[in-house]
């Protein structure tokens, strides 16, 4: 048989299963909160925020959560369901099936700010609030959150609860940091932890350091995940 | 095309720190044209075998390669088919689905993928459950499911673990129908299998294993004629069988029913005397088969 090798050719089955699950449900969401804000703004002496304020209220608390959708428990339920057995007998190479699946839940992370922004036009006809530096927050909050749960599925099925809980952790040390100064200890773990509170959208884009730090930080990431996945091996015991 | 060389793999325990060691000291080699049968009782290293040579766990001694090369680099590039013990599959995905899929990720070109994943739903007899969904399948019809995308990519190497289990009578046989199809020249064929009869129907030679060691090979050419089984005979009438087989008995409160131990050489002579004297053959059958007995002495159990 001539086969097809290609390195993309599970990719339509991978575009099908996250069109299944976390696109559709994110785009059920963001229609569903722009009937909400419609709906509202006919009530007589509604105060109604204009779209940049609202993309921006709205992103500021669903973009974890949606990361956490996007990228939780795809490799580690593989893994610990003993899914990759039947997949990697097959001729491809786990850390390529799971970075083409992390890619396409990025960009279903990414199509949230669109539903809405699309969702705000229809409903007021005032624009979209869209800018790239909407985009460029989504994308580089999906490379962190996303990037933990990828590293954190080499090692568990609960990536998403690990990262949720570094996520958590993190914001509320750049909280107290903020009103006092952190002992030793809690400074050195903010220092260390994934720099979540750098990125989100409506507050300013990171330039310079800040940038490169978020940006090596996700890349090693998501890098580190890779190379495990490739030369971890993926079982456990015989039949793990 | 499968070399395994001193490999050793032992667990130890996250708390106990207790080792055990689930392979020792394995060698063996197959190749294209072989059909390969492993078996062991539970715990033997029989599962830890085959999920090192998927290179789904890392030896802890010793070297596994497939055509020289290390055995998880030539998986990647050239795929394996490969029926799990246990039959694990996306609760949610419909059966003709599930082998698409499995078709594409083994390589199977776009064009040809609907109609081979048809052709393999039909050949295991699943058509009636093409609307089902893999959770709402039985044990029997999910091995099916299982065995279907193992063999839709076909493979030169294919491993089949327990590839019976769950299976009703009617599809044991036509299983051994598809492994018979399924020989080629060039194709290795490994089974692991507690059902020794399946083994040795269809294998070429079977390695035993037991406490993580490779015990016996036992293949059709070791055969050997003064091998010493345990027969049953059943002859019409009173015969007396232990006059010409030394050491037959007679079994108590079964007319003409007589056990005996010889090899296969003294059975025809005492079997030709008996017939030249008149007497009338009901049934001759070894109590337990070649392989059984080459198990039981090489697990000594």
């Amino acid at each position: 048989m001539n086969r097809d090798l290609s390195k993309l050719r599970y990719l339509r089955y991978h575009a099908l299963d996250v069109a299944k699950a976390p696109l559709l449900i994110f785009a059920l969401v963001a229609a569903g909160l722009c009937v909400v804000l419609w709906r509202f703004s006919l009530k007589e002496n509604a105060v109604v925020p204009g779209p940049d304020v609202f993309l921006s209220m709205t992103l500021a608390v669903v973009l974890t959560v949606a990361c956490l959708m996007a990228s939780g428990g795809v490799a580690g339920n593989d893994i610990a369901r003993g899914y990759y057995r039947s997949w990697f007998s097959k001729p491809m190479a786990p850390w390529w099936f799971y970075f083409q699946r992390w890619v396409l839940g990025g960009l279903a992370v990414l199509c949230i700010p669109a539903f809405l922004g699309i969702g705000l036009q229809l409903a007021f006809g005032k624009g979209t609030g869209l800018t790239s530096d909407v985009f460029a927050q989504t994308a580089l909050v999906y490379l962190l959150v996303g990037g933990t749960v990828l590293l954190a599925s080499v090692f568990t099925a609960r990536d998403w609860l690990i990262t949720f809980f570094l996520t958590f952790l993190q914001a509320q040390l750049e909280n107290v940091s903020r009103v006092i100064e952190l002992p030793a200890a809690a400074e050195w773990m903010h220092r260390v932890l994934p720099p979540y509170q750098m990125v989100g959208v409506g507050s300013p884009l990171p330039e310079g350091q800040k940038l490169t730090h978020v940006i090596l930080y996700g890349v090693a990431m998501v890098v580190i995940a890779l190379v495990l996945f490739e030369k971890k091996p993926l079982g456990s015991g015989g039949r793990a | 095309m499968i070399q395994f060389e001193g490999v050793a793999k032992s667990y130890t325990g996250l708390i106990s720190r207790k080792r055990v060691d689930a392979l020792t000291d394995f060698s063996i080699e197959m190749s294209r044209g072989e059909v390969v049968g492993i078996a062991g009782p539970n715990g033997a290293g029989k599962s830890t075998m085959i999920s090192l040579m998927m290179g789904f766990l890392q030896p802890n001694a010793g070297r596994i390669t497939i055509d020289g090369k290390p055995a998880r680099q030539w998986i990647e590039g050239n795929g394996v088919g490969y029926l799990t013990e246990l039959v694990n599959l996306p609760a949610g995905w419909k059966v003709p689905a599930t082998l698409q899929r499995m078709a594409a990720l083994s390589g199977v070109p776009s064009a040809e993928i609907a109609a081979r994943s048809a052709t393999m739903l039909t050949r295991l007899g699943l058509d009636e459950h093409a609307a089902k969904s893999v959770k709402q399948l039985s044990k029997g019809n999910l091995q099916r499911v299982g065995l279907g995308q193992a063999l839709v990519g076909d493979f030169e190497l294919v491993v089949l673990d327990e590839p019976t289990h769950g299976l009703d009578p009617l599809w044991t046989q036509r299983f051994r129908d598809v492994v018979t199809e399924l020989r080629r020249p060039d194709r290795l064929i490994i089974i692991a299998s507690h059902n020794l009869d399946e083994l040795e129907t269809l294998a070429d030679r079977v390695a035993i294993l037991d406490h993580g060691r490779l015990q016996r090979v036992v293949t059709h050419q070791t055969e050997e004629r003064s091998e010493q089984l345990a027969w049953r005979l059943v002859l019409e009438g009173s015969v007396d069988v232990a006059a010409v087989i030394p050491g037959a008995t007679a079994v108590a409160g079964r007319e003409g029913t007589w056990r005996c131990v010889a090899s296969r050489r003294e059975l025809s002579q005492g079997l030709g005397a008996l017939l030249a004297g008149g007497a009338v053959l009901v049934e001759c059958v070894p109590e337990e088969g070649r392989l059984e007995s080459a198990f039981r002495a090489a697990v000594q159990r």
